[in-house]
């Protein structure tokens, strides 16, 4: 029974992690359908910026973080206005590559600037253990998943009650019609980037805290969205649950399987429920289904 | 197709010929004959980096019929390249079969495994498909490399390929194998394209609930795409195990899977020039920078501590790209369909 | 108009450069004497935190050779340095370009790189060396030799001394294996897989990782509830790190010893986890630790605070620094029996002569900085020595002499690469 609360918590606090990375993808691809394959980059330069701030330069963290906002925001900015503004009204796939290019282009930055690859982040939480019955958890993983609540809560008012949420909906539901509505599409986009940017930011901050900056975060970035497309990729809620769900299929499912099948089974159980997920409900647990017409 | 000035089709025959005037015929001969004395002029690295080219070229005209004619979104071509890398390690390396039941076989087994995982597209379209073939990709890796009978994390070897008793041991003769294959998969490729099959995939691709009001059998043909897809990737995979000689998973990346879909998307999809040319550029730009541009900065600039330039590489790979796509995001393919109509009307363009 | 005209000036650019490069290439007078040597490293790419230290040191090196040394035996040492990015396919590439430039033999940084263009060397018999090295490259020994001792060798070096030295209950001890997915890991699988009956370890859960996971809570409480006497980690710096600090967090350690592979075991990985949390681990490397004692040390000192002061203290920049050295080594071993005539053709010939009269006759202290690299019969591995070290208050300090790990024939067991 320990064991198994064990892995519960572990599957739940990890499985907290992919959502909020997930949250900075959905958001991109809620307000104009682009799939964000330089998320894993923009995490790892904007956990690269964290350490300049906090270690190189110094700062304490009150200054650092709001710097390290304000850079994503300007990164947003810019990735929207140079790379995919000029693709505006092109074939989507087009816009999907250019992503790809984009990571390329932002790890070269990373190698030009930070050319010794490998950093850990000052500690920003504690490091004392919390232990919930007989289970034991590290605090890092409760504050990321309390940080990621309200992230996904800001989010989801956002879109629900503000102007530029509702106007950012409207963009992902109809760019045609929103335009003749006199809602200026192009600034919808930028700010969507901007925010998403401060989200994947927000992750790298947290993940290189408990693991150190690496390339792997570029890796930890592409597998974490692959995974929460379970929650349905025009989905807060979806992300925010498929996390957890992802995360319990590999402790709990790795926790028991592991020793009657081969060693590393759980790297591939959420995969396999991605798979079967997929068959039986097409656009995710929670995405919305678009009743096509001819 | 735009003709050039004059040129009309008077019969079907006409109508149908992939070349069609005399220029065309001779600059396509003019074209073969160039490629096919290629280890005359170039050197034992170049030609590696031309097979390489070709090795690319076969996986990518691949994904190209299952994404740019059948609009199949899949980023797990990797996976099924190393389906068909292992099924020949394993039937000339490990059971010593003769290499062309190697390599039909790669292409087999690499369809079969299609096949399965293209069973959800019946109800997955679009990015979600996408995410399935990436999870197709982890899931085939990480079965070879727990599998006893890939050499796991050990890795593989695999033998020379060999045909009767010509054994394709230099870099010159293994050219001639894979351009000659990379050569009848184009030419396949680009008649499949004018088929049945390929206007199926095509009326797929627009409109999956159209074609099937108009009576195209989704199931059939989009497992069709999967299967031709990964078979070619499996062809592929079987020669780059052949040329590579050793093999280990990690040479199957995931990154590498989405660098197929670029290369495809940057030369143009749903056309049979697009692959060629997308994957020269990439893997020319890729060579260029790290065997070429890179060292050339290192040495050069001796004034800046040495190792600047590393990050210079992934740069102007990732700028190149982003720069392509903004001036032709339709693909090179377009934009050479636009030089060729200018230059059928030149001088009286308007 | 203007988006042709970008466009076409993009392709000249392209052209020019494709064209203009292999010429400026070559385009030096051939009269020159030197010895060209291929050395590639992944400095970009998934494995750049430890290639692009290992490719500053490998240049940093050949410049000390060079300019201090004058090369070997007055001849300036050519580089040709390349950045596989950790890529396959390039990697291959390479390779091929350092037969087709002449160069004498070549080196890669990681194990993987090797795996990738070991058979192409091999078929050409061009010698190749890896610094950091698994058993499947020199298992059954061909072409390509190993700089340093492989992941197997740390395992048998690891397990000799906790029996030896911290093993205090009685019977067997209980060892668990966290590995990474790849031949890091299984390289001291395979090794453990061979000798630990023969040594009296029992072998009691073997769990994989990958290098992205972000928490192996679970996986350590497998390893809890197999009663582990003792844990060994063979990972690179950030997932060994990872599950240090998760093994304290779970209680099992310091109770449970940990050891660690060569390749985890770096200042990176005290600095992921932190010093307090990674103190008291155990690991091992086959080379010195910065600021040792040894006539080698205080060149790669000056060159790496000249030049690249972020490197400091970097153990992948050390033995790329050393596998410079061994190089340039073997080159003047060759030339102790070859003329330079023969070398200088850079075709199989003098790679048969660099193997058979200078790797193989190779007898090299390394200037101190790892255990002396000599060829031994049916062993490719150079140098054989490695030594445990621990994490004591941040600083990884050495706790035992330098043992010779013992060859292992990998090939005469029927479950290699089965």
């Amino acid at each position: 029974m320990a064991e198994f609360l064990q892995y519960v918590i572990t599957g739940l606090a990890v499985g907290m992690v992919y959502s909020l990375i997930a949250l900075g993808f959905v958001l991109v691809w809620k307000s104009s359908s682009v799939a964000n394959l330089a998320l894993g980059q923009i995490v790892l330069l904007s956990s690269w910026f964290t350490y300049g701030m906090l270690t190189q330069a110094g700062f304490p963290l009150w200054i650092a973080l709001p710097l390290v906002i304000l850079f994503a925001l300007g990164l947003g900015w810019v990735i929207e206005r140079f790379t995919l503004r000029p693709l505006i009204a092109q074939p989507i796939l087009a816009l999907i590559t250019v992503t790809l290019g984009l990571g390329y282009f932002i790890e070269g930055i990373v190698h030009f600037v930070w050319p010794w690859s490998v950093a850990a982040l000052p500690r920003i939480f504690p490091q004392s253990v919390v232990h919930i019955g007989p289970a034991v958890v590290s605090q890092e993983y409760l504050w990321v998943v309390g940080i990621s609540l309200v992230v996904f809560i800001v989010l989801t008012l956002f879109f629900r009650y503000h102007r530029m949420g509702i106007a950012m909906r409207a963009t992902a539901d109809d760019q045609k019609a929103v335009q003749a509505c006199g809602i200026p599409v192009t600034v919808v986009f930028s700010r969507s980037w901007m925010f998403a940017c401060v989200v994947a930011a927000i992750s790298g901050i947290l993940i290189s805290s408990i693991g150190g900056i690496t390339y792997g975060l570029v890796e930890t970035g592409l597998k974490a969205f692959s995974v929460v497309i379970l929650g349905g990729l025009d989905s807060f809620g979806g992300a925010m649950l498929a996390g957890p769900i992802i995360g319990l299929a590999e402790s709990v499912g790795g926790g028991y399987l592991t020793p009657v099948l081969w060693a590393g089974v759980k790297d591939i159980i959420p995969f396999i429920m991605i798979i079967i997920v997929m068959v039986i409900k097409p656009y995710g647990l929670f995405g919305e289904q678009r009743i096509e017409r001819i | 197709m735009s003709l050039p000035c004059g040129t009309r089709n008077y019969t079907y025959a006409d109508d149908m010929a992939i070349m069609r005037t005399r220029t065309h015929q001779v600059l396509f001969i003019v074209f073969l004959v160039l490629l096919f004395t290629a280890p005359y002029y170039l050197g034992n690295y170049w030609l590696g980096v031309v097979n390489l080219i070709g090795i690319t070229l076969i996986a990518a005209l691949g994904l190209n019929l299952l994404m740019g004619y059948c609009g199949q979104l899949s980023i797990g071509h990797a996976g099924f390249i190393a389906v068909g890398a292992y099924t020949t390690a394993v039937l000339t390396g490990r059971f010593e079969l003769p290499f062309l039941v190697g390599l039909l076989g790669a292409g087999l087994m690499a369809g079969l495994v299609g096949l399965i995982f293209g069973l959800p597209s019946i109800r997955v379209k679009g990015f979600y498909l996408a995410i399935t073939t990436i999870a197709a990709q982890i899931i085939i890796i990480w079965v070879i490399n727990h599998w006893s009978l890939t050499g796991g994390f050990v890795g593989i070897k695999v033998p020379y390929a060999s045909i009767g008793g010509l054994v394709f041991r230099s870099e010159s003769s293994q050219f001639y194998l894979i351009m000659t294959i990379a050569a009848l998969c184009t030419f396949c490729a680009k008649n499949l394209a004018r088929t049945r099959v390929g206007r199926a995939f095509i009326a797929v691709r627009d409109n999956d609930l159209a074609a099937e009001v108009m009576g195209i059998n989704l199931l059939y043909y989009k497992l069709l795409a999967f299967f031709i897809g990964c078979f070619l990737a499996g062809i592929a995979g079987a020669l780059l195990a052949h040329w590579i000689g050793y093999m280990q998973t990690e040479q199957f990346s995931l990154t590498e899977s989405i660098l197929y879909v670029g290369m495809i998307i940057i030369g143009g999809l749903g056309t049979t020039l697009g692959p060629i040319l997308g994957v020269v550029f990439i893997r020319l730009l890729q060579q260029v920078l790290a065997t070429q541009i890179v060292p050339f900065l290192e040495e050069t600039m001796t004034f800046l501590p040495s190792g600047f330039a590393t990050g210079i590489g992934p740069m102007i790979f990732g700028l190149a790209i982003i720069l392509f796509l903004i001036i032709e995001p339709r693909g090179m393919a377009h934009r050479w369909n636009l030089f060729k109509s200018a230059y059928h009307l030149w001088p009286f363009s308007y | 108009m203007k988006k042709t005209l970008i466009l076409v000036s993009l392709f000249l650019c392209l052209a020019l450069l494709l064209g203009t490069l292999p010429l400026s290439a070559c385009g030096k007078p051939a009269a020159e004497k030197f010895l060209k040597v291929g050395m590639m490293t992944p400095s970009t790419g998934a494995a750049a935190e430890k290639g692009a230290p290992g490719g500053d040191g490998v240049r940093d090196a050949i410049e000390y050779i060079n300019n201090e040394l004058g090369g070997v035996n007055g001849i300036p040492i050519k580089l040709l340095w390349r950045d596989s990015g950790y890529d396959a396919s390039k990697a291959a590439t390479i390779v091929k370009e350092y037969m087709a430039e002449g160069a004498l033999m070549f080196t890669t940084h990681a194990s993987a790189e090797m795996t990738w263009v070991m058979e192409l060397a091999n078929r050409a018999e061009f010698p190749g060396m890896a610094t950091y090295t698994a058993p499947n490259i020199y298992r059954p020994p061909q072409h390509i030799y190993g700089q340093l001792p492989d992941y197997g060798d740390d395992w048998s070096a690891f397990a000799d001394y906790y029996l030896k030295n911290i093993w205090k209950g009685s019977g067997k001890p209980r060892m668990a294996l966290h590995l990474l997915n790849n031949s890091t890991g299984y390289g001291a699988r395979d090794a453990a897989k061979a000798l630990a009956d023969k040594m009296g370890i029992e072998i009691v859960a073997i769990e994989e990782h990958t290098a992205t996971s972000i928490s192996e809570t679970d996986s350590l409480n497998r390893i809890k509830a197999a009663k582990a006497d003792v844990l060994y980690i063979s990972s690179t710096p950030k997932p060994t790190a990872l599950i240090v600090k998760n093994a304290r967090e779970l209680g099992m350690f310091p109770a449970m010893t940990i050891g660690s592979g060569h390749a985890g075991l770096t200042k990176a990985l005290v600095d992921l986890a932190g010093a307090d949390v990674a103190e008291g681990v155990y690991g091992v490397f086959p080379t010195v630790s910065w600021g040792d004692n040894v006539p080698g040390m205080a060149k790669i000192v000056e060159y790496a605070q000249k030049l690249h002061p972020a490197d400091v203290g970097n153990l992948d920049y050390l033995s790329c620094w050393s596998a410079a050295l061994t190089v340039a080594e073997i080159l003047k071993t060759t030339l102790e029996t070859t003329s330079y005539d023969v070398l200088a053709k850079g075709n199989v010939e003098s790679w048969r002569a660099i193997e058979k009269n200078g790797i193989q006759k190779l007898n090299y202290d390394a200037a101190g900085l790892h255990g002396p690299a000599k060829y031994v019969e049916g062993d490719n591995r150079l140098a054989k020595s490695v030594r445990v070290l621990q994490v004591k208050s941040g600083q990884i300090v050495p706790v035992s002499n330098w043992v010779d790990a013992p060859v292992v024939k990998y090939e005469e067991y029927s479950w290699f690469g089965n």
